[in-house]
């Protein structure tokens, strides 16, 4: 299937709506307040909009795909873990309550208040450097499926991904959070359509019954080596890996700076708590629609003579919707997956940016700057990230499984961030000196396993866990080993 | 295989794909107003800036 000129029209259409939509909202950008926060004025329902398309990316859709061809609907269990731990923090305010009622522009901004700015300083630090390491892959496996999908010449991804990423680089730059939010919601609306389309073909063409049979002789046969349907088989993630999951993801929803950011932006805490518990559900899809087309993916290829040359388990459901669906259908579809990873890349740089200046740099400087000046720096940290993304993200190869990469960089900053969140806002005894031995064994701890998961098999769950318990340690024994602080600001 | 755990992932799927169709239009509704608010209250204080 390659794309017809009505399926051009609507991704020209689409792609033009967004750049006009984020160029209108420059105006109101006054200060660094709006351009990094929205001036605080953003809603529950914008939040619910930005916070999912912010957090489903193109990379989203291709690893919960990869999940689904390899371990059929039992892969989509991270995801049902995922909207629990979210539903859980937005029912009970567990952190993002606290964070909010703070007033802080970043999570790091928080432990100078609390701690101390070195530990800032180091926090910030940490925060960028897992982020961008995961954002890394996020160009290139969103170039993959466009070019699988729309049977473009693979020579043309470097310069698609280059051309999408420009356009999204000059609305982020010029209008920060409010561009952000609002084409955030009208990518929430194309991914809306085109998710429903996809998933509504993908039943029509394979058959329901047929699907589960072909899963269920597929793990009959040995070709597909997971239970399809129970995430706790032993074949499968099992009970331990979905235990950990659940922290991990409690981790997440209270740490991931991109997400948080909507919590800061909310109006207030009550409003952040909302979006969280009424954005849960989403979750749920975010695994399971895209894993349906994956497993639909191994089905098909299975009954007509196993996966072509040249696909691997991430490349075969884009190449499995290149024979579903029709022309102008795919139009919608690639619009809709455009807006994917139009709206990650863009909060994502914004939110990496504004670690960047509020607790990297600021800290530094002996003199403020002016507000034009902050303004200004700000804007050229978003295409400074752009500029990095461009060469790590297009030329990195992936070594493995797409979300065992997104997992260990993420868990970089994640066990030990998340300690020092969980200290400073609900234990009085934490100090400066038990946040900075947490994110150092918090950071150093996934950093070892990656080196030494290459000679030894450890288990993403001990690994993980290991990381969350090595940072408390560090809380506990630093903070308990050195004076108490002088003043104590538990979480009201 | 366990026809419940069938059912279940059935059930998700399905229950997926609804909420997801309700929340293009119940979303799209809520979140265009309140864009329009949010500008509208952003370029009042703009206006407000700009004339001191």
């Amino acid at each position: 299937m390659t794309l017809t000129p009505v399926d051009w029209i609507i991704i020209a259409v689409y792609l033009t709506g967004c750049l006009f939509a984020g160029l209108w909202m420059r105006r109101y950008v006054r200060g660094v307040q709006d351009f990094a926060v929205a001036g605080r004025e953003m809603d529950v329902n914008v939040g619910i909009a930005s916070l999912a398309a912010t957090e489903l990316g193109l990379v989203t859709i291709m690893y919960t795909a990869q999940l689904g061809y390899e371990k059929g609907f039992a892969g989509a269990m991270i995801g049902v873990v995922m909207a629990a731990a979210v539903w859980l923090v937005g029912r009970t305010g567990f952190v993002i309550g606290p964070l909010r009622n703070a007033g802080v522009m970043t999570i790091p901004e928080l432990f100078e208040k609390r701690f101390s700015p070195r530990v800032r300083w180091l926090a910030g630090l940490f925060v960028v450097l897992g982020g961008l390491l995961n954002m890394g892959i996020f160009l290139r496996l969103g170039g993959e499926f466009l070019v699988h999908a729309t049977g473009l010449p693979p020579g043309w991804l470097e310069w698609i991904m280059t051309g999408l990423l420009g356009l999204v680089l000059v609305y982020t730059a010029l209008g920060g959070m409010l561009s952000v939010l609002v084409t955030d919601y009208l990518q929430f609306l194309v991914m809306g359509v085109g998710i429903v389309v996809t998933s509504v073909l993908v039943i029509l063409h394979i058959g329901w019954s047929d699907l589960q049979a072909g899963l269920e002789a597929a793990w009959g046969t040995g070709t597909l080596k997971a239970h399809p349907y129970d995430p706790t088989h032993a074949t499968s993630f099992g009970w331990g890996y979905l235990l950990w999951q659940f922290v991990f993801q409690v981790a997440c929803a209270t740490t991931w700076q991109t997400q948080i950011s909507r919590v800061l932006a909310a109006r207030d805490a009550s409003t952040a708590r909302r979006m969280y518990t009424r954005t849960s559900f989403y979750f749920v899809g975010r695994f399971l629609l895209p894993g349906l087309w994956g497993a639909a993916a191994l089905v098909w290829f299975t009954r007509n003579g196993g996966l072509p040359e040249g696909l691997t388990t991430l490349t075969a459901m884009p190449h499995y919707l290149s024979i579903v669906l029709p022309a102008g259908i795919i139009g919608i579809v690639v619009a809709a997956m455009l807006a994917a990873e139009m709206s990650t890349d863009s909060g994502y740089m914004l939110t990496w940016a504004t670690v960047i200046y509020n607790d990297l740099v600021t800290p530094c400087l002996k003199k403020p700057l002016s507000p034009r000046g902050q303004l200004l720096l700000t804007r050229l940290l978003v295409l400074g990230i752009a500029v990095f993304l461009l060469f790590y993200g297009l030329w990195y190869e992936l070594p493995g499984n797409a979300w065992d990469y997104l997992a260990v960089t993420g868990n970089i900053y994640l066990a030990s961030v998340f300690t020092l969140l969980v200290a400073g806002l609900y234990w009085p005894r934490a100090n400066a000196t038990g946040a900075a031995a947490a994110l150092v064994l918090g950071a150093v701890g996934p950093l070892v396993f990656l080196v030494l998961g290459t000679k030894f098999k450890i288990a993403p769950e001990v690994a993980g866990a290991s990381s969350f318990a090595l940072a408390a340690v560090g809380m506990i024994a630093g903070s308990l080993l050195s004076p108490s602080p002088a003043k104590p600001a538990p979480a009201k | 295989m366990n026809p419940l755990l069938v059912a279940f992932w059935a059930v998700l799927i399905f229950a997926s794909i609804l909420w997801y169709g309700f929340l293009v239009f119940y979303i799209g509704w809520k979140a265009g107003r309140e864009i329009k608010v949010m500008t509208e209250t952003l370029g009042a204080a703009r206006d407000e800036t700009k004339t001191g």
